[in-house]
């Protein structure tokens, strides 16, 4: 039996595993919101670790780790503007954006001060290690308020405005991988400028989104749906690769442009939701395989410092929402750390950028994510939690009809359909 | 290979599909000549999907005019593969072996699993008529239509007669071989329920045992003549005979454990599951020199007849196949070697009308000493023209065994099963058609909410 063979039927086995977990009939007691465990689990097998899991292994496999991540986006895309059966609140989301866009930016300005005093990488990979380390770790994860939500029977106002902030804060760094990939050095599409290639990227997801929106407009059948589904995506994913574009963020794209066209959007949301952890978490073994510690000097500094940076900035977030909305006023400064809390995009996403931008610039920024991860995963839960409380949106009588922890409810890989009852979801109080 | 053919469509979804084509190709054939110095790994995830899209939808629009969806990912794939327009290239037709493998698996599990024992109780009168009077016919009739029409074939004209006799033999036994794949298609996409259907799947899925027989009697046959030295060898039969006890023994315990998943797991994860077994126990089974297709096809006859998973695991298969089977007949179509084929099309073509003709005379034969009922008299013959990746299979591996004949016989292997996997399809669908086998009734489509009750 051929390595590639071995390492396929290793990764379908990590994907099986997954899907039992999302039913929740197995292993119940444990798990993290973050998932962040697999991402441990990825580093423990990989060239740092025991060797199993060898770089080189990961690179035959690589487009097919872009594609696991893009079908990720596709469906963070097609979830986008819905929590459970409900649109996200338009405020809410440029809220969210906007603050996101605010984190990203103050992280990425420490970065590019401190990797300019340190003098480790010059040019377009300082560039690269700025705004990826920066943006592409700027997202709340939309699991952490539901896995809150769910363990405390959190509900309210700020329930609800975390979780539209959280679930449009994913744009931010979607865009950001675009615009890097577009004006990277040596990209395929030398006829067209950086903002054109953005917009190639953009086009082709939206282009594919009507695609598939209009396909599947008339009659809607499992299997035909697959066959559109799968076929658009990878084709889409497919030619954006070829073309040098980010994948991940056309799909994003297109699965947002799915969801605003079609008028099957639930359906197809509740179709594809059940690959989201078995697809994953593959995708997250294999970026934990891929982080490499030794990338280049000073890098548990510029680490240390990106993620003192990103609590920083989430303490200011935290400040902005305490003064602006009377519903944060209770909890206080402190949950914008519960907002510092990164998940699946994060990875994906540096790890795609490893992909189309490899270097040491790159490598440092899924260090960086990977850590994001880690510690958010400390931090954001518990400080969201004490949050809620001090707000008065948990309700501790409730918590006790939750399951106990489980992994069915880790943030990388809980299904968000159907979401925590919200105030304003039909039929919550 | 979609279940979904039988639904009636109007004219603006067709005007739809029409259109989406149009940008599938035109996407593509954009990105190629926007970039055509990247061609490999890049263009493989794009290929996949160009495949899957371009087929799906090109079956759709065949359908209108009443060919199966065979012949649509078929075309698709013939199209965008890389002797027309070369949106697939070489490197991703290579690159998609895997879905080749796992679909043959998933053929043959569904396979086994469509043959119940009351069903073939039912016909095994029919069944045994047929399988000798097709095997025997097919196999001496081609081999001397082929020792017949050797002057006309360029790398046997030559040839000593005795040789001669040996690849003309080779030849039958290839002739022999059927499609599953193409069966199984068919039925998958009509739903087909009826005397033809089940004497179709009967005969195709226990034809596979008597062909892995007669290849290896054949190859020990034909060799002697062909090297011209050397006798019999038993080894031969003991290799054999290991074949096809091991791969009944390994079918029946993978069926066993197929359904003690389902029974005490059920269906979660069994897609999974089926992706790894497909994969990996392919390749282990070929490592071990066991035949993969009659394992699988066993396994899956152990679960429907000896357990009550059965329709659990034809459900799981009809998931998951739905879209592995559409890449791989694409795939088979971009596979399609065009130059070869405006070669040598006229002594392939000719050997094509004679095995169907002989296929025909052996199936009215068998049905008359039988006495099958009219509709299998006059259209039981049609599933078996189709030939595809077994054959395939079966005629590399020949030319691999005799190198000395080998360029000219997989030539024209690859030749003559292009024409019997293009026409073959359409005359079996056209045949359970006029049968009336084909279910039509849009109730049959299941079309019901995808969606959980709403928790309010």
């Amino acid at each position: 039996m051929s390595g590639g063979i071995a390492v396929l039927l290793g990764l379908l086995v990590v994907a099986f595993v997954s899907s039992m977990l999302v039913g929740g009939r197995t292993i119940r007691g444990f798990g993290l919101p973050s998932g962040a465990e697999y991402l441990v689990l990825g580093v423990a097998v990989g060239p740092h670790g025991l060797g199993v899991l060898p770089r080189s292994m990961v690179l035959i496999f690589q487009p097919i780790f872009v594609c696991a991540a893009s079908w990720l986006a596709f469906v963070l895309g097609l979830g986008y503007i819905l929590v459970g059966r409900r649109r996200v609140h338009l405020g809410r989301a440029l809220v969210g954006i906007v603050l996101a866009a605010m984190v990203g930016a103050a992280v990425g300005g420490a970065l590019w001060l401190a990797t300019g005093v340190l003098d480790v990488v010059q040019g377009f990979s300082r560039l690269t290690l700025a705004v990826g380390a920066g943006f592409v770790g700027c997202e709340t994860t939309r699991h952490t308020v539901r896995w809150v939500a769910e363990r405390h029977g959190a509900r309210g106002p700020l329930s609800d405005w975390l979780a539209d902030m959280a679930r449009a804060s994913a744009l931010v760094p979607v865009l950001a991988l675009g615009v890097l990939a577009a004006v990277a050095p040596h990209a395929p599409l030398t006829q067209f400028t950086p903002p054109l290639r953005v917009l190639a990227g953009l086009g082709l997801g939206v282009v594919m989104g009507l695609v598939a929106a209009v396909l599947l407009a008339r009659e809607f059948r499992r299997d035909e749906s697959w066959g559109i589904l799968l076929g658009t995506t990878l084709l889409a994913s497919g030619v954006a690769m070829r073309l040098g574009l980010a994948a991940l963020t056309t799909l994003f794209v297109m699965g947002l442009t799915l969801s605003l066209a079609s008028r099957h959007r639930l359906e197809i949301k509740f179709m594809v939701q059940s690959t989201e952890k078995p697809v994953l978490l593959p995708v997250v073994l294999a970026a934990g395989a891929c982080v490499d510690f030794d990338a280049f000097p000073n890098l548990g500094l510029i680490v240390a410092i990106a993620l003192v940076a990103r609590l920083a900035v989430e303490l200011v977030r935290g400040f902005l929402l305490s003064v602006f909305l009377p519903s944060a006023r209770a909890a206080g400064p402190r949950i914008g750390l519960g907002m510092a809390s990164t998940g699946s995009m994060s990875l994906a996403l540096a790890f795609v950028l490893t992909v189309r931008i490899p270097g040491p610039a790159a490598s440092a920024v899924l260090l960086i994510a990977a850590a994001g991860v880690l510690l958010g995963e400390l931090v954001g839960p518990a400080e969201l939690r004490r949050a809620l409380d001090r707000a008065g949106e948990t309700h501790a009588e409730d918590a006790d009809d939750v399951a106990p922890l489980s992994l069915r409810h880790s943030a990388l890989g809980s299904s968000d359909f159907p979401e925590p009852p919200h105030s304003d979801a039909p039929g919550a109080p | 290979m979609s279940g979904h053919g039988s639904g009636q469509k109007g004219i603006g979804t067709r005007l739809i599909q029409a259109m989406a084509l149009a940008v599938t190709f035109s996407l593509l054939y954009s990105a190629t000549k926007l970039t055509p110095q990247l061609e490999g790994q890049l263009g493989t995830v794009a290929g996949i999907g160009f495949l899957l899209l371009a087929g799906t939808l090109l079956s759709e629009l065949l359908e209108t005019v009443g060919l199966p969806h065979l012949s649509g990912y078929l075309l698709a794939g013939i199209i965008g593969g890389p002797e027309v327009l070369k949106l697939v290239d070489h490197h991703t037709v290579d690159a998609l072996t895997p879905v080749n493998t796992l679909a043959i698996a998933l053929i043959a599990l569904a396979g086994g699993a469509e043959l119940r024992m009351a069903t073939i109780r039912g016909v095994a009168k029919s069944l045994s008529y047929a399988m000798v009077a097709q095997t025997v016919l097919v196999l001496v009739g081609m081999t001397a239509t082929l020792f017949g029409l050797a002057r006309f074939i360029p790398f046997l004209a030559e040839l000593p007669a005795k040789p001669l006799l040996g690849v003309a033999l080779l030849w039958g036994v290839v002739a022999v071989t059927r499609s599953p794949s193409a069966c199984m298609g068919i039925l998958a996409q009509t739903r087909a329920k009826g005397p033809v259907a089940t004497f179709a799947i009967a005969f195709i899925m226990s034809s596979d045992v008597v062909v892995v027989v007669l290849t290896a009697v054949g190859m020990m046959v034909a060799r002697p003549l062909i090297a011209g030295s050397g006798g019999f060898s038993l080894a031969d039969m003991e290799k054999l005979g290991h074949e096809l006890l091991g791969s009944v023994s390994f079918g029946t315990t993978l069926g066993l454990a197929f359904a003690a998943y389902l029974k005490l797991i059920g269906q979660r994860g069994l897609l999974l599951v089926l992706l790894a077994v497909g994969f990996g126990l392919t390749d282990f089974l070929r490592y071990v020199t066991l035949d993969a297709t009659l394992a699988f096809m066993v396994a899956g006859f152990v679960v429907q007849n000896l357990t009550a998973q059965g329709p659990k695991l034809l459900h799981s298969i009809e998931l998951t196949g739905g879209v592995v089977f559409v890449v791989f007949f694409a795939n088979a179509g971009a596979h399609l070697n065009i130059p070869l084929l405006q070669k040598l099309w006229p002594i392939a073509l000719t050997l094509c009308v004679v095995r169907a003709l002989i296929t025909y005379a052996a199936a009215r034969l068998s049905s008359h000493l039988a006495d099958d009922e009219p509709v299998v008299r006059t259209w039981g013959w049609s599933s078996l023209v189709s030939q595809a990746g077994l054959a395939l299979g079966i005629g590399l591996g020949i030319a691999k065994a005799f190198p000395a004949i080998g360029e000219g016989f997989s030539s024209l292997v690859i030749a003559a099963v292009a024409i019997n996997e293009m026409i073959g399809p359409v005359l079996f669908k056209l045949a359970l058609d006029r049968a009336g086998e084909t279910r039509t009734a849009e109730a049959e489509v299941s079309r019901t909410s995808l969606l959980p009750p709403d928790p309010a």
